[in-house]
Protein backbone atom coordinates (compact mmCIF):
# COMPACT_ATOMS: atom_id res chain seq x y z
CA UNK A 1 0.00 0.00 0.00
CA UNK A 2 2.84 2.37 0.85
CA UNK A 3 4.50 1.74 -2.49
CA UNK A 4 1.19 2.45 -4.24
CA UNK A 5 0.74 5.72 -2.37
CA UNK A 6 4.31 6.75 -3.17
CA UNK A 7 3.89 6.00 -6.85
CA UNK A 8 0.60 7.89 -6.94
CA UNK A 9 1.98 11.05 -5.39
CA UNK A 10 4.82 10.78 -7.90
CA UNK A 11 2.33 10.90 -10.77
CA UNK A 12 0.52 13.76 -9.07
CA UNK A 13 3.80 15.65 -9.05
CA UNK A 14 4.34 15.66 -5.29
CA UNK A 15 7.91 15.00 -4.14
CA UNK A 16 8.09 11.36 -3.08
CA UNK A 17 10.42 12.22 -0.21
CA UNK A 18 7.43 13.78 1.52
CA UNK A 19 6.03 10.36 2.25
CA UNK A 20 7.74 7.88 4.49
CA UNK A 21 6.82 4.68 6.25
CA UNK A 22 8.84 3.34 9.15
CA UNK A 23 7.98 0.77 11.76
CA UNK A 24 9.16 1.57 15.26
CA UNK A 25 8.33 -0.61 18.23
CA UNK A 26 7.13 0.92 21.49
CA UNK A 27 10.39 -0.07 23.15
CA UNK A 28 12.53 1.90 20.70
CA UNK A 29 12.10 5.43 22.06
CA UNK A 30 15.45 6.65 20.82
CA UNK A 31 14.85 5.31 17.34
CA UNK A 32 11.40 6.91 17.22
CA UNK A 33 12.93 10.29 18.06
CA UNK A 34 15.61 9.78 15.44
CA UNK A 35 13.13 8.86 12.70
CA UNK A 36 10.77 11.73 13.46
CA UNK A 37 13.59 14.26 13.73
CA UNK A 38 15.13 13.01 10.52
CA UNK A 39 11.85 13.20 8.65
CA UNK A 40 11.03 16.64 10.05
CA UNK A 41 14.41 17.90 8.91
CA UNK A 42 13.91 16.45 5.48
CA UNK A 43 10.52 18.13 5.13
CA UNK A 44 11.95 21.45 6.32
CA UNK A 45 14.66 21.13 3.72
CA UNK A 46 12.11 20.48 1.00
CA UNK A 47 10.19 23.57 2.08
CA UNK A 48 6.46 24.19 1.66
CA UNK A 49 4.65 21.68 -0.52
CA UNK A 50 3.24 24.48 -2.64
CA UNK A 51 -0.07 22.82 -3.37
CA UNK A 52 -2.51 25.57 -4.11
CA UNK A 53 -5.82 25.83 -5.84
CA UNK A 54 -5.43 26.17 -9.58
CA UNK A 55 -6.62 29.55 -10.80
CA UNK B 1 -38.62 21.00 1.84
CA UNK B 2 -38.08 23.44 -0.99
CA UNK B 3 -34.96 21.69 -2.29
CA UNK B 4 -36.83 18.45 -2.63
CA UNK B 5 -39.57 20.21 -4.55
CA UNK B 6 -36.95 21.70 -6.89
CA UNK B 7 -35.53 18.28 -7.51
CA UNK B 8 -38.93 16.87 -8.34
CA UNK B 9 -39.57 19.78 -10.65
CA UNK B 10 -36.21 19.47 -12.39
CA UNK B 11 -36.69 15.79 -13.18
CA UNK B 12 -40.51 15.76 -13.54
CA UNK B 13 -40.78 12.89 -11.09
CA UNK B 14 -44.36 13.95 -10.37
CA UNK B 15 -45.28 12.00 -13.50
CA UNK B 16 -44.43 8.78 -11.66
CA UNK B 17 -47.17 6.15 -12.04
CA UNK B 18 -45.97 4.12 -9.09
CA UNK B 19 -45.76 1.15 -11.44
CA UNK B 20 -42.55 -0.30 -10.00
CA UNK B 21 -40.92 -1.00 -13.36
CA UNK B 22 -37.81 0.81 -12.10
CA UNK B 23 -37.42 -1.35 -9.00
CA UNK B 24 -38.29 -4.45 -10.99
CA UNK B 25 -35.50 -3.60 -13.47
CA UNK B 26 -32.89 -2.50 -10.96
CA UNK B 27 -29.84 -4.75 -10.55
CA UNK B 28 -29.27 -3.49 -7.01
CA UNK B 29 -32.87 -4.16 -5.94
CA UNK B 30 -32.57 -7.71 -7.22
CA UNK B 31 -29.75 -8.57 -4.85
CA UNK B 32 -30.66 -6.07 -2.12
CA UNK B 33 -34.46 -5.89 -1.91
CA UNK B 34 -34.50 -3.04 0.65
CA UNK B 35 -33.30 -0.75 -2.13
CA UNK B 36 -36.13 0.64 -4.20
CA UNK B 37 -36.00 3.55 -6.67
CA UNK B 38 -39.81 3.55 -6.73
CA UNK B 39 -39.95 4.06 -2.99
CA UNK B 40 -37.33 6.80 -3.08
CA UNK B 41 -39.47 8.62 -5.63
CA UNK B 42 -42.68 8.01 -3.69
CA UNK B 43 -41.14 9.23 -0.44
CA UNK B 44 -39.90 12.33 -2.27
CA UNK B 45 -43.34 13.02 -3.75
CA UNK B 46 -44.95 12.70 -0.33
CA UNK B 47 -42.32 15.05 1.09
CA UNK B 48 -41.09 12.49 3.59
CA UNK B 49 -37.75 11.75 1.96
CA UNK B 50 -34.72 13.09 3.78
CA UNK B 51 -31.32 14.10 2.43
CA UNK B 52 -29.74 11.86 5.06
CA UNK B 53 -31.19 8.77 3.32
CA UNK B 54 -28.22 6.46 2.84
CA UNK B 55 -29.84 4.36 0.17
CA UNK B 56 -29.41 7.14 -2.38
CA UNK B 57 -25.69 6.24 -2.48
CA UNK B 58 -26.43 2.60 -3.34
CA UNK B 59 -27.77 3.49 -6.78
CA UNK B 60 -25.33 2.64 -9.58
CA UNK B 61 -26.77 5.42 -11.75
CA UNK B 62 -26.79 2.80 -14.49
CA UNK B 63 -30.03 3.98 -16.14
CA UNK B 64 -31.53 0.52 -16.41
CA UNK B 65 -34.64 1.89 -14.71
CA UNK B 66 -34.90 5.08 -16.72
CA UNK B 67 -34.73 3.44 -20.15
CA UNK B 68 -37.75 1.36 -19.14
CA UNK B 69 -39.75 3.93 -17.19
CA UNK B 70 -43.06 4.42 -19.04
CA UNK B 71 -43.03 8.16 -18.31
CA UNK B 72 -39.30 8.68 -18.96
CA UNK B 73 -38.26 9.68 -15.48
CA UNK B 74 -34.49 10.15 -15.46
CA UNK B 75 -33.79 8.53 -12.12
CA UNK B 76 -29.97 8.70 -12.40
CA UNK B 77 -30.30 12.46 -12.88
CA UNK B 78 -32.64 12.62 -9.91
CA UNK B 79 -30.01 10.75 -7.88
CA UNK B 80 -27.25 13.08 -9.07
CA UNK B 81 -29.17 16.18 -8.03
CA UNK B 82 -30.24 14.55 -4.77
CA UNK B 83 -26.60 13.68 -3.98
CA UNK B 84 -25.51 17.21 -4.80
CA UNK B 85 -27.96 18.57 -2.23
CA UNK B 86 -27.05 15.85 0.29
CA UNK B 87 -23.33 16.52 -0.23
CA UNK B 88 -23.92 20.18 0.56
CA UNK B 89 -25.41 19.05 3.89
CA UNK B 90 -22.40 16.95 4.74
CA UNK B 91 -23.61 13.54 3.60
CA UNK B 92 -21.72 11.24 1.29
CA UNK B 93 -21.49 7.67 0.11
CA UNK B 94 -18.96 5.25 1.53
CA UNK B 95 -15.79 5.81 -0.51
CA UNK B 96 -14.10 2.66 -1.78
CA UNK B 97 -10.34 2.14 -1.32
CA UNK B 98 -10.35 4.43 1.74
CA UNK B 99 -11.17 7.45 -0.39
CA UNK B 100 -7.94 7.18 -2.41
CA UNK B 101 -9.67 8.04 -5.68
CA UNK B 102 -11.51 10.99 -4.13
CA UNK B 103 -8.17 12.32 -2.84
CA UNK B 104 -6.55 11.90 -6.23
CA UNK B 105 -9.17 13.94 -8.03
CA UNK B 106 -9.22 16.55 -5.25
CA UNK B 107 -5.44 17.04 -5.62
CA UNK B 108 -5.96 17.46 -9.35
CA UNK B 109 -7.95 20.64 -8.72
CA UNK B 110 -4.64 22.10 -7.51
CA UNK B 111 -1.87 23.76 -9.42
CA UNK B 112 0.30 20.67 -9.91
CA UNK B 113 2.89 19.39 -12.38
CA UNK B 114 1.88 15.80 -13.02
CA UNK B 115 3.92 12.99 -14.51
CA UNK B 116 0.97 11.20 -16.08
CA UNK B 117 2.30 10.67 -19.58
CA UNK B 118 5.04 8.24 -18.47
CA UNK B 119 3.27 5.52 -20.47
CA UNK B 120 3.88 7.13 -23.87
CA UNK B 121 6.87 5.07 -24.87
CA UNK B 122 6.48 3.84 -28.41
CA UNK B 123 3.60 5.81 -29.84
CA UNK B 124 3.72 9.15 -31.57
CA UNK B 125 2.14 12.12 -29.85
CA UNK B 126 2.13 15.86 -30.46
CA UNK B 127 2.29 18.99 -28.31
CA UNK B 128 -0.29 20.81 -30.37
CA UNK B 129 -2.67 19.70 -33.06
CA UNK B 130 -6.22 19.19 -34.24
CA UNK B 131 -6.84 16.01 -32.28
CA UNK B 132 -6.47 15.61 -28.55
CA UNK B 133 -6.54 12.17 -26.97
CA UNK B 134 -8.15 12.49 -23.53
CA UNK B 135 -6.59 9.55 -21.72
CA UNK B 136 -8.53 9.77 -18.47
CA UNK B 137 -7.51 8.20 -15.19
CA UNK B 138 -5.79 5.12 -16.61
CA UNK B 139 -2.30 6.14 -15.34
CA UNK B 140 -3.63 6.23 -11.78
CA UNK B 141 -5.76 3.10 -12.11
CA UNK B 142 -2.77 1.20 -13.40
CA UNK B 143 -0.91 1.79 -10.14
CA UNK B 144 -3.85 1.34 -7.78
CA UNK B 145 -5.13 -1.85 -9.36
CA UNK B 146 -1.86 -3.51 -10.21
CA UNK B 147 -2.62 -6.36 -7.79
CA UNK B 148 -5.62 -7.42 -9.86
CA UNK B 149 -3.71 -6.94 -13.08
CA UNK B 150 -5.98 -4.14 -14.30
CA UNK B 151 -3.66 -3.41 -17.23
CA UNK B 152 -5.07 0.10 -17.51
CA UNK B 153 -1.98 1.59 -19.10
CA UNK B 154 -1.69 -1.12 -21.67
CA UNK B 155 -5.16 -0.01 -22.83
CA UNK B 156 -3.98 3.60 -23.28
CA UNK B 157 -0.87 2.45 -25.14
CA UNK B 158 -3.04 0.37 -27.44
CA UNK B 159 -5.46 3.22 -28.10
CA UNK B 160 -2.47 5.33 -29.12
CA UNK B 161 -1.18 2.54 -31.32
CA UNK B 162 -4.58 2.34 -33.06
CA UNK B 163 -4.75 6.12 -33.52
CA UNK B 164 -1.21 6.15 -34.93
CA UNK B 165 -2.16 3.31 -37.28
CA UNK B 166 -5.01 5.51 -38.54
CA UNK B 167 -2.47 8.23 -39.25
CA UNK B 168 -3.26 10.33 -36.19
CA UNK B 169 -0.64 11.75 -33.87
CA UNK B 170 -2.80 13.10 -31.09
CA UNK B 171 -1.98 15.63 -28.41
CA UNK B 172 -1.50 13.87 -25.08
CA UNK B 173 -1.17 16.25 -22.16
CA UNK B 174 0.64 15.94 -18.87
CA UNK B 175 -1.69 18.62 -17.51
CA UNK B 176 -4.91 16.75 -18.22
CA UNK B 177 -7.10 16.34 -15.15
CA UNK B 178 -9.71 13.83 -14.07
CA UNK B 179 -12.80 14.59 -16.18
CA UNK B 180 -14.86 15.08 -13.02
CA UNK B 181 -17.39 12.37 -13.81
CA UNK B 182 -17.07 10.73 -10.44
CA UNK B 183 -16.99 13.97 -8.48
CA UNK B 184 -20.21 14.96 -10.23
CA UNK B 185 -21.91 11.65 -9.44
CA UNK B 186 -20.60 11.84 -5.87
CA UNK B 187 -22.63 15.04 -5.52
CA UNK B 188 -19.49 17.23 -5.52
CA UNK B 189 -20.34 19.76 -8.20
CA UNK B 190 -17.73 22.27 -7.03
CA UNK B 191 -14.87 19.84 -7.60
CA UNK B 192 -16.36 18.79 -10.92
CA UNK B 193 -16.42 22.39 -12.10
CA UNK B 194 -12.83 23.02 -11.03
CA UNK B 195 -11.57 19.93 -12.86
CA UNK B 196 -13.62 20.69 -15.93
CA UNK B 197 -12.45 24.27 -16.25
CA UNK B 198 -8.78 23.22 -16.07
CA UNK B 199 -9.38 20.58 -18.76
CA UNK B 200 -11.11 23.09 -20.99
CA UNK B 201 -8.21 25.50 -20.68
CA UNK B 202 -5.66 22.84 -21.51
CA UNK B 203 -7.57 21.63 -24.54
CA UNK B 204 -8.04 25.18 -25.74
CA UNK B 205 -4.31 25.82 -25.45
CA UNK B 206 -3.59 22.71 -27.52
CA UNK B 207 -5.60 24.10 -30.42
CA UNK B 208 -7.54 20.84 -30.77
CA UNK B 209 -10.78 20.77 -32.73
CA UNK B 210 -11.65 17.22 -31.79
CA UNK B 211 -11.13 15.43 -28.51
CA UNK B 212 -11.05 11.65 -28.74
CA UNK B 213 -12.07 9.49 -25.81
CA UNK B 214 -11.75 5.80 -25.18
CA UNK B 215 -13.29 6.11 -21.71
CA UNK B 216 -17.10 6.08 -21.82
CA UNK B 217 -17.39 8.25 -18.71
CA UNK B 218 -15.03 10.91 -20.02
CA UNK B 219 -16.90 11.00 -23.30
CA UNK B 220 -20.32 11.27 -21.66
CA UNK B 221 -19.25 13.98 -19.28
CA UNK B 222 -17.66 16.11 -22.03
CA UNK B 223 -20.54 15.53 -24.38
CA UNK B 224 -23.44 16.04 -22.06
CA UNK B 225 -22.32 17.80 -18.89
CA UNK B 226 -19.49 20.16 -19.89
CA UNK B 227 -21.77 22.08 -22.30
CA UNK B 228 -24.44 22.21 -19.62
CA UNK B 229 -22.08 24.04 -17.26
CA UNK B 230 -19.75 25.83 -19.71
CA UNK B 231 -21.75 26.35 -22.92
CA UNK B 232 -20.08 25.89 -26.28
CA UNK B 233 -16.81 24.00 -25.85
CA UNK B 234 -15.17 25.09 -29.07
CA UNK B 235 -14.26 21.51 -29.98
CA UNK B 236 -16.07 18.27 -30.69
CA UNK B 237 -15.93 15.32 -28.28
CA UNK B 238 -15.62 12.11 -30.30
CA UNK B 239 -15.80 8.58 -29.02
CA UNK B 240 -13.08 6.48 -30.58
CA UNK B 241 -15.56 3.68 -31.37
CA UNK B 242 -17.60 6.01 -33.58
CA UNK B 243 -14.39 7.10 -35.26
CA UNK B 244 -13.14 3.53 -35.76
CA UNK B 245 -16.49 2.34 -37.08
CA UNK B 246 -16.22 5.10 -39.70
CA UNK B 247 -12.68 4.02 -40.55
CA UNK B 248 -13.90 0.46 -40.92
CA UNK B 249 -16.64 1.52 -43.34
CA UNK B 250 -14.10 3.42 -45.40
CA UNK B 251 -11.92 0.31 -45.56
CA UNK B 252 -9.11 1.93 -43.62
CA UNK B 253 -9.02 -0.76 -40.93
CA UNK B 254 -8.03 -4.33 -41.42
CA UNK B 255 -7.81 -7.06 -38.82
CA UNK B 256 -5.89 -10.31 -38.60
CA UNK B 257 -7.43 -13.70 -37.77
CA UNK B 258 -8.53 -14.31 -34.21
CA UNK B 259 -9.62 -17.72 -33.18
CA UNK B 260 -12.14 -17.78 -30.39
CA UNK B 261 -15.59 -17.04 -29.09
CA UNK B 262 -16.19 -13.70 -27.40
CA UNK B 263 -19.02 -11.74 -25.89
CA UNK B 264 -19.32 -8.02 -25.18
CA UNK B 265 -20.36 -6.05 -22.10
CA UNK B 266 -22.09 -2.70 -22.77
CA UNK B 267 -20.81 -0.06 -20.33
CA UNK B 268 -23.79 1.97 -19.09
CA UNK B 269 -22.19 5.33 -20.00
CA UNK B 270 -21.44 4.15 -23.51
CA UNK B 271 -24.65 2.22 -24.18
CA UNK B 272 -27.72 3.48 -22.39
CA UNK B 273 -26.34 6.97 -21.80
CA UNK B 274 -24.54 7.67 -25.10
CA UNK B 275 -26.38 5.26 -27.39
CA UNK B 276 -23.19 3.66 -28.75
CA UNK B 277 -24.24 0.03 -29.22
CA UNK B 278 -23.43 -0.91 -32.81
CA UNK B 279 -19.87 0.38 -33.38
CA UNK B 280 -18.18 -1.99 -30.88
CA UNK B 281 -20.14 -4.93 -32.29
CA UNK B 282 -19.37 -4.02 -35.91
CA UNK B 283 -15.69 -3.70 -35.10
CA UNK B 284 -15.49 -6.96 -33.15
CA UNK B 285 -17.30 -8.82 -35.92
CA UNK B 286 -14.91 -7.36 -38.49
CA UNK B 287 -12.13 -9.47 -37.01
CA UNK B 288 -11.91 -12.54 -39.23
CA UNK B 289 -12.47 -15.85 -37.49
CA UNK B 290 -13.95 -14.34 -34.36
CA UNK B 291 -17.24 -15.77 -33.16
CA UNK B 292 -19.38 -13.20 -31.41
CA UNK B 293 -22.18 -14.23 -29.06
CA UNK B 294 -24.56 -11.90 -27.24
CA UNK B 295 -25.40 -12.34 -23.60
CA UNK B 296 -29.08 -12.50 -22.71
CA UNK B 297 -28.90 -9.05 -21.19
CA UNK B 298 -27.29 -6.94 -23.91
CA UNK B 299 -27.55 -3.45 -25.38
CA UNK B 300 -30.34 -1.49 -23.58
CA UNK B 301 -30.65 -4.38 -21.14
CA UNK B 302 -26.94 -4.82 -20.48
CA UNK B 303 -26.53 -5.03 -16.74
CA UNK B 304 -24.16 -2.65 -14.93
CA UNK B 305 -20.69 -3.77 -13.79
CA UNK B 306 -21.83 -3.44 -10.18
CA UNK B 307 -20.30 -0.29 -8.75
CA UNK B 308 -19.80 3.29 -9.84
CA UNK B 309 -18.17 6.55 -8.77
CA UNK B 310 -15.87 4.75 -6.31
CA UNK B 311 -18.51 4.64 -3.62
CA UNK B 312 -20.59 1.94 -1.94
CA UNK B 313 -18.91 -1.12 -3.41
CA UNK B 314 -20.30 -3.99 -1.38
CA UNK B 315 -21.08 -7.68 -1.36
CA UNK B 316 -24.03 -6.75 -3.56
CA UNK B 317 -21.65 -5.35 -6.15
CA UNK B 318 -19.71 -8.60 -6.11
CA UNK B 319 -22.93 -10.56 -6.53
CA UNK B 320 -23.89 -8.49 -9.58
CA UNK B 321 -20.40 -8.88 -11.04
CA UNK B 322 -20.09 -12.62 -10.51
CA UNK B 323 -23.56 -13.11 -11.97
CA UNK B 324 -22.53 -11.07 -15.00
CA UNK B 325 -19.35 -13.09 -15.46
CA UNK B 326 -21.37 -16.32 -15.23
CA UNK B 327 -23.72 -14.93 -17.87
CA UNK B 328 -20.72 -14.29 -20.11
CA UNK B 329 -19.36 -17.78 -19.50
CA UNK B 330 -22.79 -19.30 -20.20
CA UNK B 331 -22.67 -18.02 -23.79
CA UNK B 332 -19.71 -20.36 -24.31
CA UNK B 333 -17.41 -17.38 -24.86
CA UNK B 334 -13.85 -17.69 -23.71
CA UNK B 335 -13.58 -13.94 -23.25
CA UNK B 336 -15.71 -11.07 -22.09
CA UNK B 337 -14.80 -7.90 -23.98
CA UNK B 338 -15.11 -4.66 -22.04
CA UNK B 339 -14.96 -1.13 -23.42
CA UNK B 340 -14.52 0.75 -20.16
CA UNK B 341 -11.41 0.78 -17.96
CA UNK B 342 -13.59 0.65 -14.86
CA UNK B 343 -15.77 -2.25 -16.00
CA UNK B 344 -12.49 -4.03 -16.63
CA UNK B 345 -11.23 -3.31 -13.11
CA UNK B 346 -14.51 -4.33 -11.48
CA UNK B 347 -14.76 -7.57 -13.41
CA UNK B 348 -11.13 -8.48 -12.88
CA UNK B 349 -11.59 -7.84 -9.17
CA UNK B 350 -14.68 -10.09 -9.06
CA UNK B 351 -12.94 -12.73 -11.14
CA UNK B 352 -10.01 -12.81 -8.74
CA UNK B 353 -12.47 -13.81 -6.01
CA UNK B 354 -14.28 -16.47 -8.04
CA UNK B 355 -13.35 -19.60 -9.95
CA UNK B 356 -14.92 -18.53 -13.24
CA UNK B 357 -12.98 -19.41 -16.36
CA UNK B 358 -13.88 -16.48 -18.62
CA UNK B 359 -11.10 -14.03 -19.60
CA UNK B 360 -11.70 -10.31 -19.41
CA UNK B 361 -10.21 -8.45 -22.37
CA UNK B 362 -10.09 -4.74 -23.06
CA UNK B 363 -11.61 -3.94 -26.45
CA UNK B 364 -8.59 -1.83 -27.44
CA UNK B 365 -6.16 -4.57 -26.45
CA UNK B 366 -8.10 -6.90 -28.75
CA UNK B 367 -8.15 -4.42 -31.64
CA UNK B 368 -4.52 -3.51 -31.28
CA UNK B 369 -3.35 -7.14 -31.10
CA UNK B 370 -5.30 -7.96 -34.27
CA UNK B 371 -4.71 -4.83 -36.28
CA UNK B 372 -3.10 -5.24 -39.69
CA UNK B 373 -0.96 -2.16 -39.93
CA UNK B 374 -0.46 -1.42 -43.58
CA UNK B 375 0.85 2.15 -43.46
S1 LIG C 1 -40.74 3.09 -13.61
FE1 LIG C 1 -41.11 5.30 -13.73
S2 LIG C 1 -43.31 5.51 -13.44
FE2 LIG C 1 -42.81 3.43 -12.76
S3 LIG C 1 -42.46 3.64 -10.52
FE3 LIG C 1 -40.47 3.86 -11.52
S4 LIG C 1 -40.22 6.07 -11.81
FE4 LIG C 1 -42.40 5.70 -11.41
S1 LIG D 1 -29.95 3.75 -12.01
FE1 LIG D 1 -29.55 1.52 -11.98
S2 LIG D 1 -28.98 1.11 -9.83
FE2 LIG D 1 -29.98 3.12 -9.85
S3 LIG D 1 -32.10 2.69 -9.40
FE3 LIG D 1 -31.90 2.74 -11.64
S4 LIG D 1 -31.57 0.60 -12.23
FE4 LIG D 1 -31.19 0.75 -10.02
Amino acid sequence: MFKVAQELIGILGIDQRRLRLEWVSSSEGARFAEVVTGFTEQIKELGPCGLKQAA
Amino acid sequence: MAELANLIEATSTYFCLDCGVCTGSCPVARVFPQFSPRQIIERSLYGIEDFSDESIWDCLTCAQCSVRCPVNIDFPEFVRLFRDEAHGRGYSGVPTHNGMLQSIWAIQTMDIQQNRTFWVQEGKVAEKGDIFYFVGCRPYFDVIFRDIDAGSIKGAQNVLKILNACGIEPVVSNDERCCGHDALWNGDEETFKRLASINLEIIKASGAKKVVFSCPEGYLIFKRFYPKYFGDLGFEPVHILDFLAEQLKEGALEFKEYEGVVTYHDPCRLGRMAGIYDPPRELIMAIPGIEFREMTRARENGVCCGTSGWINCSGYSKEIQVERLSEAAATGAGALITACPKCQIHFRCAKAASDLEVDIIDLYDLFSANLNISQ
